[in-house]
């Protein structure tokens, strides 16, 4: 991963934050999720997909084509409790990407920001525990 | 006080300013061993934050009760973790972590935390000034094995930060980027 290219680092972490913004967009469609928690959800990952596609644009590459919905979440929009899970597992799969981006991305210049996006995934996780009324510290 | 000051600013902010600056800065940096530029220093800042921070929970412990007693006694356990952790990394660099504080005096540092309210607002003060430092070190860690460790406790302080919000009433996070933007 060190070795990677600080555009493919980004273009993953683009790929997980358009997956994400997905699965908020379509849990809202489907009442898989409690609407106010989902708008919020929602309009986060929307900005971050924003941010990430202006620092690719500016190191002149193009953002990665929008993958197609996995099944698994076809699956997971039957209840709220299972989008929960299912979203949070996102979240921390992508948070866990965050931390190691913000690690090995060689322009130091984007390893707050990268941090600062992690840690809001890390809240979004929070908030889902607090939905599905687990403990909430890690 | 400041009659301009709003209660969060008064009890928590400046509390947790003179925590910081009493707790947090004034430690010495190790004092021999590492070379200049590893980190080391940093490090040994990051860790007087958690040394203080852990002191500060088992003063909030004693006015909270119930499920937000159970939360912040867990994040006082993995302050304590992430302490051991960066005394580990001070030692890999040649460094002697430092010495930190006695109880009494952090304590002496510290608001008088009268409600559960009182204890949630220095929490989450206490939390994003944790998250601003880690941040920070991110951007000026030399080694990108530092920089992992830093991130990883980063997303911990962050679950802190979201949990004492939550406890509160408030939204999990309060924006899309937390302390900074791409």
């Amino acid at each position: 991963m060190a070795g990677r290219a600080d555009s493919e680092l980004l273009e993953d972490l683009l790929a997980r934050e358009q997956r994400l913004l997905s699965a908020y967009e379509a849990a809202l469609r489907r009442d898989a999720i409690e609407a106010s928690l989902g708008e919020t959800l929602r309009a986060h990952e929307r900005e971050h997909v924003r941010a990430l596609e202006g620092t690719l644009a500016r190191a002149g590459r193009r953002n990665p084509r929008a993958s197609v919905p996995s099944p698994d979440l076809t699956a997971a929009l039957g209840d709220r409790d299972t989008f929960a899970r299912y979203a949070m597992e996102l979240e921390d799969t992508t948070v866990a990407r965050y931390a190691d981006a913000a690690a090995n991305i060689r322009n130091p210049a984007l390893r707050r920001p990268l941090g600062s996006i992690m840690a809001c995934g890390s809240a979004h996780v929070v908030a889902l525990k607090d939905a599905l009324g687990i403990f909430l510290v890690n | 006080m400041a009659p301009s000051l709003t209660r969060r600013e008064a009890l928590g902010g400046a509390a947790a300013a003179l925590v910081l600056a009493s707790c947090g800065g004034g430690d010495p940096p190790p004092a021999t061993g590492p070379r200049p530029g590893s980190g080391a220093a940093l490090l040994g800042s990051l860790l007087a934050l958690e040394r203080a921070s852990f002191a500060a929970y088992g003063a909030c412990l004693e006015v909270l009760r119930g499920e937000a007693r159970a939360q912040v006694h867990a994040m006082r356990a993995q302050e304590r973790g992430h302490a051991a952790g960066l005394e580990r990394l001070i030692t890999d660099l040649g460094g002697d972590p430092p010495p930190g504080r006695s109880a009494e005096e952090y304590q002496r540092t510290f608001p008088r935390l009268r409600t559960p309210a009182d204890a949630l607002r220095f929490t989450q003060d206490l939390e994003e000034r944790q998250v601003r430092a880690y941040l920070e070190a991110l951007t000026d860690l030399p080694d990108a094995e530092l920089r992992r460790a830093a991130a990883g406790i980063c997303g911990d302080e962050a679950n802190h930060l979201a949990t004492a919000r939550v406890l509160q009433g408030l939204p999990a996070a309060e924006g899309p980027f937390v302390t900074g933007a791409l």
